[in-house]
């Protein structure tokens, strides 16, 4: 293929460009918000580049998934890597790069060694959210037009920042160079939070949200580095390439479990699964604070309650995911055997207790801002237990859920920017009647409100349904009957419940508003609102209509995933690998009896 | 693809299209009053494609079924979600009903949907649009094969039902009512779902009803687990067709517009659990555990529904728990399902689902035409003798009552005594739970008597006596325009023929819908064959008895126009009937309020966690006032720690090197 060359600039230029966006947009002073816009439909632009480049590759990918039996090597492999050594003759792709930031020992650059690299590439399981960091900062950029009039300029800067942040880290194939997106998304919000928020708490709020989740990513750092070093490769060499790494572990553990078969003593395999329990607790503390799973979640309602309501919507949508994309992809393929032991029985619980939980307080909330805050921590909840029950239709459910959440609860914060701009309040108390007040407000309001109760026909359903399917699939030894579905269930209905309640308050019964902010008539959406809100809204019918889309590109590598789940659940319970016979060549599932 | 196919496809082009049109007219000021148009021209030529389809299915051999090709719509894993359509005699026959009744629905509502001017309503556009999106919903719940695009239009209709309950959004009573009626169904979806991912799971992952009924027909699963599916999807019915004990929303959806009452809640979205119920008879067949689960909530809401329709003062919600009853009534048909033929149940289930959409249309669409006269007073005790204001809404409503009451020879006797039959036939089967149907069939024989009281009770109160006419109505006490009054004739000739046309006289509807595969199937699990429809002339006879001493009863109490007085010792039961046995308080004490208190508490207690939290952050500040007095800049100072901290660290290093 001779665009490969171009495709591994663009993907370059989907980190770069965010970073030139932020220094450059500074100097435009009053007309920052312009050039912001502009600079991120350009990344939009790019982003579009670049997943019409690599859908036809993944597609293919996921056509021809190997029958993956051998669950020793499976792997992610990204495409697109810039720096490429396969770059010489742009025609073949190697999946590795050449770019090494520091070289921590000596190595054959063709091998895999102690090398931090600049190392991302395009996959099926990040495509959708890089899409998704590009498309969501347009409404961001949209929602602060008025809202934001101090210093304009270096909000827009951070902003683009954040979104580099947070498309590094989905991008990044080595584990150093993600952590360090993932801590670099951490300043910007800090001064976003502190310095443009709008509650008398701002500075509290970005200090508890900077020191939570620094402490939170400091024990993942923790994880990731033992990780490394205790699964060096067969030459003895370490390395920080999270393709090899995973390759490492299952090597690591699916010898030790060969041995255990053959010989019967299973101290080795014991020893490196107590290992693995350490370096999980290690590897996913970080990742909860993040996402947040209950009750890692205090930094939330003071951070999302004080950020301006564009930083509000980018936390949501975008930051809110790169602890879930972390489980995805670190904790799942670095630790699967403790992942499967105590991800849903540990993890599992905490996610199921925190969806009801997120539901009761998003219930109780009397300030919109705060319901849908809450709702983020109940829905994540789901998307967490999506995530641990470790199969095909959990993980590709989850992966959309991940899109298909950023959009409408970032959409809904962008509703709230609606209000907030002409009342300066989102006080439920202080609204009711809005249908008759503002028709075409209402109807975007409704049509999201339902997508975030998971209605048919809009986004959330597809994926909610499809992680209900991972849950009612889920056979990790010792999880027994539906308990998990059962909650998550709940969390849909309960949703239905506190959503309803908001817009019965607000929207229905005698108009009620607040004092007006400015003075003048108050009117219905403008042409710039139309676009913030509903570009969202028809994200989010597309999405509900056509997900095989989405769903497709993301097979082979979910598949990878599930397979290392697979052989993770069969050494848990320690039971040889079995397969349903008479599979037909070239199925991607080698489905499982129970064990 | 196959003809009847293509003519399903069409019915829901159709109606899709008129709901896209109607959205696009509200861009237009001018265009707003020919809303309605697309709805009464894609409804009505639905209608006829509908009949063209039973034809053509009629024509379709001895296993009518025709299954258009899978077209994935999401799939991962062992999840595979297609997007297909089954025509068959069951889906023709509901399709058929369905898009019938709406059409007159929505030509009785382009006179009824007007303000006091007689200019359409404000908002007319929206009415019409989620009108058309609600009949394309619902005709796609008919022909969906696949669960979870079934859950799709399922819930697609629930959504329509929640905006047009709240038509009128500034009404606080409206506005609750939408809420409370969305909840309840989705309560009963929330097991729904699950039931629906059991089956997936224990039917060989598949979640095409065909094939999962073939699955499980050839590979039965555990009796146990079987019976929790069942009854998980039976949760759904239960909210969607409003059993007990979700019943409460029904009555309250009475706020929305009475075309929406008529068409929603009454002829066809209601009626979606009976047919859920009757495309699963395959795997209900199955389980006697479920089929009896059934048969109660039937018996039960029939009963407690007819009990409290006895003294409701407003109009439509006297007929609001008579839908309720009546639904119970098919209910108890389906649970009868594995103990006669399921041939025979669902028929009998169905064939008064198709009579009670003509007589129960009628009557909420005469009762809407009442209202329209009275200016939106719906309280009988606030209008009266209003035969000679409004002689064809009068007559026609006769035709409804009467035929829901159960009057020999028209429409309701015929089913009614279908279901009846198939109660007695099972009381007198081996069904492990046969006692159970004997029972239940006094409870249908007897809300057979409390329906016609009921009935005609509100018939007399609104029709009969002086003629009184609340001052709201003004000049508009008079009877409704031809746009209103045609849709009811042409329903009351639904209501008083229909029964005996595709009933008794040709046995048409029995042999047609009987001939549908999924029953064969089921009757083919059971291993029953549908007994010979013997007409049973004492059940009949029994019947009409209690339906003409139940008017009867009502004529000598009510002929008058007026309320009768209470006979003495009756009052604490005509209390408990006019609170609606306060299922309502209860429901509130017990569920609503506590689950508000706990989320409070809940938030209460994040507010703890935020104040925690807080103080987190404070630490370093605080850190920062502990060791700043340590930067006081002496160089001297500086130095000396500097030297001792540097000791620490060779004596600490050296330590570990030399141990």
């Amino acid at each position: 293929m001779y665009l490969l060359p171009t495709f591994r600039i663009l993907v370059l230029l989907l980190v770069a460009l965010p970073l030139v966006s932020a220094a450059v947009v500074p100097l435009f002073g009053r007309a920052a918000r312009r050039a912001a816009l502009l600079l991120a439909l350009l990344h939009a632009g790019v982003t579009a580049a670049v997943v019409a480049g690599a859908l036809p590759a993944l597609n293919q990918r996921g056509e021809n998934v190997p029958p993956g039996r051998d669950f020793a090597f499976q792997k992610f492999t990204p495409e697109f890597v810039p720096g490429d050594p396969g770059v010489s003759d742009a025609s073949t792709s190697t999946h590795r790069t050449r770019w090494t930031l520091l070289n921590l020992g000596d190595a054959p650059p063709d091998r895999a060694g102690p090398r931090i690299q600049f190392y991302i590439g395009v996959d099926g399981l990040n495509v959708w959210l890089v899409a998704l960091c590009s498309l969501m900062v347009i409404p961001a950029i949209l929602v602060s037009w008025e809202a934001v009039a101090d210093r304009p300029g270096a909000f827009y800067g951070w902003l683009f920042v954040l979104q580099a942040g947070a498309i590094g880290a989905f991008l990044s194939f080595d584990v150093i160079l993600f952590y360090a997106f993932f801590e670099l998304t951490l300043i910007p919000s800090f001064f976003l939070i502190g310095r443009w928020g709008e509650g008398p708490h701002r500075r509290d709020a970005a200090r508890t949200f900077f020191l939570y989740t620094l402490g939170g990513s400091l024990l993942t750092l923790v994880g990731v580095v033992g990780v490394v070093l205790t699964n060096p490769l067969p030459d003895g060499r370490f390395t920080f390439e999270l393709p090899e790494l995973m390759a490492a572990v299952q090597r690591n553990l699916g010898g030790a479990f060969a041995e255990f078969l053959r010989t019967g003593d299973g101290g080795p395999l014991a020893e490196k699964q107590n290992l693995q329990f350490w370096l999980f607790l290690c590897l996913i503390a970080g990742f909860m604070v993040k996402a947040p799973v209950w009750p890692f979640h205090t930094w939330l309602p003071a951070a999302y309650r004080e950020a301006p309501i564009g930083v509000t919507l980018l936390l949501s949508a975008l930051l809110a995911k790169l602890g879930t994309f972390g489980l995805l992809r670190f904790v799942l393929p670095l630790t699967p055997d403790a992942a499967v032991a105590y991800g849903l029985p540990v993890v599992g619980v905490l996610a199921g207790i925190g969806i009801v939980y997120g539901a009761l307080c998003a219930y109780a909330a009397r300030d919109i801002k705060m319901m849908v805050a809450y709702s983020s921590l109940s829905h994540l909840g789901f998307l967490v237990l999506g995530i641990l029950a470790f199969n095909r239709e959990g993980l590709s459910g989850a992966t959309l859920h991940m899109v298909n959440h950023g959009v409408s609860t970032g959409a809904l914060f962008a509703l709230l920017a609606f209000l907030l701009d002409r009342y300066r309040t989102t006080d439920m108390r202080q609204y009711g009647g809005l249908t008759g007040r503002f028709p075409r407000f209402a109807f975007l309001a409704f049509v999201l409100c339902f997508a975030s109760i998971g209605l048919p026909g809009l986004n959330n359903f597809v994926s909610e349904m499809l992680m209900m399917a991972g849950l009612f699939d889920a056979r990790n030894p010792g999880v027994g009957g539906f308990g998990y579905a059962v909650v998550a269930a709940v969390g849909i209905f309960l949703s239905a419940w506190y959503v309803l309640t908001m817009l019965r308050r607000v929207f229905f019964g005698p108009v009620v508003e607040p004092p007006p902010a400015v003075a003048g008539p108050v009117h219905d959406v403008n042409p710039r609102e139309v676009v913030a809100l509903g570009g969202p809204v028809a994200v989010c019918l597309l999405l509900g209509l056509v997900p095989q889309v989405l769903l497709n590109p993301m097979k082979a590598d979910v598949a990878a995933l599930a397979e290392v789940g697979d052989a993770a659940r069969d050494r848990v319970a320690g039971t040889a690998p079995k397969f349903e016979d008479g599979l037909p060549a070239g199925t991607i599932t080698p489905a499982r009896k129970n064990p | 693809m196959s003809e009847p196919l293509l003519l399903a496809f069409a019915v829901l082009g159709l109606l899709l299209g008129a709901t896209v049109l109607t959205a696009l007219l509200s861009l237009s000021a001018g265009l707003k009053r020919f809303a309605h148009l697309p709805l009464v021209v894609a409804c009505g030529a639905s209608a006829v494609l509908a009949m063209i389809l039973v034809g053509r299915v009629q024509a379709g051999g001895s296993a009518p079924r025709f299954v258009s090709d899978p077209l994935t719509w999401f799939a991962a894993g062992k999840l595979t979600v297609n997007l297909t359509l089954a025509v068959d005699p069951l889906a023709a026959v509901m399709l058929a009903t369905v898009t019938f009744v709406a059409t007159w629905i929505a030509i009785f509502s382009s006179g009824y949907m007007r303000d006091d001017h007689g200019g359409p309503d404000r908002g007319y556009v929206r009415y019409f649009a989620v009108m058309s999106l609600f009949v394309f919903s619902m005709c796609g719940l008919v022909l969906a094969n696949n669960f979870l695009l079934l859950v799709g239009f399922w819930e697609g209709v629930g959504v329509c039902s929640y905006l047009l309950v709240g038509y009128y959004y500034d009404k606080p009573a409206a506005a609750a009512a939408a809420r409370k009626a969305f909840l309840v169904t989705r309560l009963g979806d929330t097991g729904f779902l699950l039931g629906i991912f059991l089956l997936w799971r224990l039917g060989g992952w598949h979640t095409d009803l065909t094939a999962l009924f073939d699955h499980i027909q050839k590979h039965p699963p555990d009796t146990a687990s079987l019976t929790a599916a069942c009854l998980l999807v039976f949760c759904g019915a239960v909210g969607k067709s409003a059993q007990f004990p979700l019943y409460v929303w029904l009555p309250d959806a009475m706020e929305g517009p009475t075309p929406v009452s008529a068409l929603i809640h009454a002829a066809t979205m209601v009626t979606a659990g009976v047919y859920l119920v009757a495309r699963c008879a395959p795997v209900f067949a199955l389980v006697p555990d479920a089929q009896a689960v059934v048969a109660w909530a039937g018996g039960i809401t029939a009963l407690l529904a007819a009990v409290i329709a006895l003294t409701q003062t407003d109009l439509k919600r006297v007929l609001a728990y008579s839908t309720v009853s009546q639904l119970g009534y098919m209910f108890l048909a389906l649970g009868t399902l594995g103990a006669i033929s399921p041939v025979f149940a669902v028929t009998a289930a169905l064939f008064h689902l198709f009579t009670h959409a003509f007589f129960k249309a009628l009557l909420f669409l005469a009762s809407g035409s009442v209202m329209h006269a009275m200016g939106g007073v719906i309280d009988m005790r606030r209008f009266g003798g209003l035969r000679r204001v409004m002689p064809v809404t009068h007559l026609t409503f006769l035709c409804g009552a009467a035929a829901l009451a159960g009057i020999p020879l028209l429409s309701g006797f015929w089913s009614k005594d279908a279901i009846l039959e198939a109660l007695k036939l099972g009381g007198e089967s081996a069904h492990p739970y046969a006692g159970a149907f004997h029972v239940l069939l006094l409870v249908g024989l007897f809300t057979a008597g409390l329906t016609a009281f009921y009935t005609f009770r509100a018939y007399f109160l609104t029709f009969w006596g002086p003629t009184r006419i609340p001052e709201e109505a003004g000049h508009h006490a008079h009877e409704s325009p031809a746009v209103m009054t045609g849709p009811l004739l042409v329903l009351a000739v639904g209501a008083l023929a229909a029964g005996a046309v595709a009933g008794p006289l040709t046995h048409w509807f029995e042999t047609f819908v009987g001939r549908t595969p999924s029953l064969q199937q089921a009757a083919a699990v059971v291993g029953m064959k549908a007994p010979s429809h013997a007409f049973d002339w004492g059940l009949a006879g029994v019947s009409t008895l209690l339906a003409v001493g139940g008017v009867g009863l009502a004529a000598v109490m009510y002929a008058r126009g007026r309320p009768a007085k209470v006979p003495a010792g009756l009052e604490p039961v005509v209390a408990l009937s006019r609170n609606k046995l306060y299922v309502d308080e209860v429901y509130e004490a017990a569920l609503v309020k506590p689950m508000a208190g706990l989320a409070v508490a809940a938030r209460v207690f994040d507010l703890f966690l935020d104040a925690l939290s807080r103080l987190l952050a404070s630490v370093p500040r605080f850190l920062g006032g502990l060791v700043r007095p340590v930067q006081n800049g002496l160089v001297q100072f500086y130095a000396l720690s500097m030297a001792l901290g540097a000791a620490v660290l060779v004596s600490f290093v050296a330590f570990r090197i030399t141990r």
